[in-house]
């Protein structure tokens, strides 16, 4: 059943979202940001699911005869998922290191605190 | 032969950017050699393409592995530039060469130099890739990228008070709206099942469901992002004051262009919204509300290049206005005005970056003053960029701005909506407004008197004054030949951005366009006014040298200063007029004391907008993307 599927991303974009705008801990925010992007990586993998298909390994001439056409998984989601988890682990692995730094540099990790640069 | 070129121009980038991880994180000679070699060759490598592509008006596809379409499927990463793409990739590498030029003179001395120019070349690479790919996805990485890279070189100073906490900010909400670019990506992938943008163009366009509205709302909201218009463009002026000049030049050039090419690309092209009078007026509304902020906001400052920031936001706003004002005339302002921007824009950084640079680190308009005395060549390059990012003729701003005025005012004519009427005074109002507050920063800073601090101060090195020269020069060739460039340069642009056919067909096979039933925007035709800088120019110099000769005859002993050897006869002396001279420069924060104080209640609710806090900041971007979307969807069905 896709829609379970619809339904779960788009409570972890929300959920994502919510967090990082609500949070004052920035390692929380950069949590938020990790739900919204996995929220995304579910919605883009689900794009791509086709219930009780086969493996995507076919002859264009067999698509084009109409040969089970409908029933295979399409790859490209999956490689697309692949790209942007890798995308959303950088994201996390800069803010992480940011945020190391900022802790470093200010001695609070709170976002009240970490406000010099404002008007 | 040619068709390689630009995917050449990226890969050699990306190259080069190893090359210096591996080679030049040692030798100061081989790492500036490897960069300036790369960057020269993709100039000359973009530069070859202008003759076929903008002059001819020919669209070069490349598909990645020769994976061409079947059966009018894409199915393979292509590349495809038009017009239009190719135009913003030459804004991208002019100003990436020359900021690397002046980068060797600014960054010298600098630990983890390496780096410094790997990201940078990172950054070049992933901006002319955005401009070229035909692939809806290939663009959200190379904005990946692009982001990445701008975030690190916006911190690169970690020791630079705030410059940790001006890249956290920028990270997060600029991943926030890639976010929203994903997602929208997505939904047209569940729709559509393909990314390529030329195939994507017969399948969107005036078909409106609810699923492609929402990835239309979210795109746009992410490019919004991208581009830095208000309310997404807290984390641009905190970047701006503390990464090194040559970033901030790119930042402000180039940066904010390729949100502002995404959104073009977008609604041009991809959805092709903009005969919509509810698109022109969300594109329109954010324009203008930039334009009026940023400039509002770059009175207040009093901070070098956090002022020059906030214009950068107003002029970003300027070219929102005109792209979303959905003509062939406004977009013809906006694209030439992107393009000047990055000129002026850029000359000013470089020129704020020599005063820093020279000063020791600066950056506080209350401490500076009276430098044009110490650094004339920097002077007489920031007059120019002040002059034509106010809009004064003969320099490239004006020409452009009038371009803006005119499509405003045609818009607010042709439409009889009284609503484009209020934008073109607002965009009048915002030039003032940008000139009133140049002459606060070159009286603060360039005239007036030299503070003890900086009595020491030289000119800026050669290799930095090279680039700002060229820029100069430039300003003034733009300006004085708008004709010519408009005509050559931009023209072609907006002619692909226009003509969906032609882009398609190339892409996808002959006839493809016409067989999905795409038909052209309709065209009207662009004229381009009669009105002649050479005639202002004449105009103002015969003023100005009014005024001078006014000045010069009545020169008589008035303000000049007596030196006085010995202080004791001072004392006895009879005709002992006025004081000793003491410092008493006009600062920055009290040039315009008299407007701020008048306008105290808005700039109240402005500080109140601004707090610094990230939390807020990301509210916003979420609050005012939720806005777009359900804009649309009020109003687009």
């Amino acid at each position: 059943m896709m829609i379970y599927n619809y339904i779960a991303c788009i409570l972890l974009i929300v959920l994502g979202l919510y967090t990082v705008c609500t949070q004052k801990n920035l390692l929380k925010t950069i949590i938020g940001l990790g739900i919204t992007d996995y929220g995304i990586n579910l919605l883009i993998v689900s794009s791509g699911f086709n219930d009780g298909g086969s493996v995507p390994i076919y002859q264009m001439s067999d698509l084009l005869n109409g040969v089970s056409s409908q029933f295979f998984v399409d790859p490209v989601p999956q490689a697309l998922t692949l790209t942007s988890i890798v995308i959303g682990a950088c994201v996390n692995a800069m803010a992480l290191a940011i945020v190391v730094m900022i802790k470093k540099k200010y001695g609070s990790i709170n976002v009240d605190d970490v406000r010099r640069l404002k008007g | 032969m040619i068709q390689h070129f630009p995917v050449l121009a990226v890969m050699s980038l990306f190259l080069g950017a190893f090359l210096v991880e591996i080679f030049g994180t040692k030798r100061e000679a081989v790492r500036n050699a490897i960069t300036f070699v790369t960057f020269t060759l993709v100039l000359i490598l973009l530069y070859a393409l202008i003759k076929p592509v903008i002059l001819e008006g020919r669209v070069i596809s490349y598909w990645m592995g020769n994976w061409e379409p079947v059966a009018g499927y894409a199915i393979g990463i292509g590349y495809e530039v038009d017009a239009l793409g190719l135009v913003f990739a030459i804004i991208a590498i002019t100003a990436f060469w020359l900021s690397n030029l002046y980068s060797f003179g600014y960054m010298k001395g600098e630990h983890h130099l390496g780096h410094f120019y790997t990201l940078f070349m990172m950054l070049c690479g992933s901006i002319i890739g955005f401009c070229m790919t035909g692939d809806l996805f290939n663009m959200y990485i190379m904005v990946e990228i692009m982001t990445f890279s701008a975030v690190a070189l916006t911190g690169f100073n970690t020791d630079k008070d705030g410059a940790l906490e001006a890249a956290l900010k920028y990270l997060v909400i600029c991943s926030v709206g890639s976010g929203f670019i994903l997602t929208g990506i997505a939904l047209i992938y569940l729709q559509c099942h393909t990314l390529n943008i030329a195939q994507l163009a017969t399948m969107l366009a005036g078909r409106l469901t609810p699923t492609t509205l929402m990835s239309f709302g979210l795109i746009v909201a992410g490019f919004g992002v991208k581009s830095f218009m208000v309310p997404f463009h807290t984390p641009l002026a905190d970047a701006h004051a503390v990464a090194p000049s040559p970033i901030s030049m790119v930042l402000s050039g180039v940066v904010t262009k390729a949100g502002v090419y995404g959104m073009i690309r977008c609604i041009y092209i991809l959805f092709r919204a903009m005969d919509l009078t509810q698109m022109q007026i969300l594109i329109t509304t954010f324009g203008t509300v930039t334009m009026f902020l940023g400039v509002s906001m770059a009175l207040k400052q009093h901070d070098f290049k956090r002022l020059l920031a906030f214009h950068s936001i107003s002029q970003v706003g300027y070219i929102l206005l005109a792209v979303g004002l959905g003509t062939t005339l406004g977009l013809t302002g906006g694209i030439f005005h992107a393009a000047n921007h990055m000129l002026f824009k850029g000359l000013l950084f470089l020129a704020a970056g020599a005063v820093l640079h020279q000063t020791g680190g600066i950056t506080d308009l209350d401490r500076l003053g009276g430098l044009s005395k110490k650094m004339p060549h920097t002077t007489i390059c920031f007059l120019v960029g002040a002059a034509a990012i106010s809009g004064i003729p003969p320099f490239n701003g004006f020409a452009s701005k009038w371009l803006i005025y005119q499509a405003a005012y045609t818009k607010a004519i042709e439409s009889g909506n009284f609503y484009y009427l209020i934008v073109t005074i607002a965009a009048l109002t915002v030039s003032v407004m940008t000139l009133a507050s140049f002459v606060k920063i070159t009286q603060a800073v360039f005239f007036g008197q030299l503070s003890e601090a900086n009595k020491d101060v030289t000119e800026a090195p050669k290799v930095m004054l090279v680039p700002m020269y060229i820029i100069s020069a430039l300003c003034l060739i733009t300006g004085v030949g708008y004709k010519f460039f408009a005509s050559y340069f931009v023209l072609p642009a907006v002619n692909s951005a226009v003509n969906v056919t032609n882009y398609i067909d190339v892409m996808m096979g002959d006839g493809y366009a016409a067989a999905a039933g795409v038909s052209n925007m309709a065209a009207d035709n662009v004229m381009i006014s009669s009105w002649s800088p050479v005639v202002y120019l004449i105009l103002f110099v015969t003023v100005l040298a009014a005024a001078c000769i006014v000045i010069l005859a009545s020169s008589g002993d008035r303000g000049r200063v007596v030196e006085v050897t010995d202080k004791d006869a001072l004392k006895h002396s009879n005709f002992f007029s006025g004081e000793e001279p003491v410092y008493s420069h006009v600062s920055g924060s009290d040039m315009l004391w008299g407007y701020k104080h008048n306008f105290k209640a808005y700039y109240n609710i402005m500080d109140k907008i601004h707090t610094g806090r990230m939390t807020d900041y990301c509210s916003m971007v979420v609050i005012a993307a939720a806005v777009i979307i359900v804009f649309m969807f009020m109003f687009m069905r």
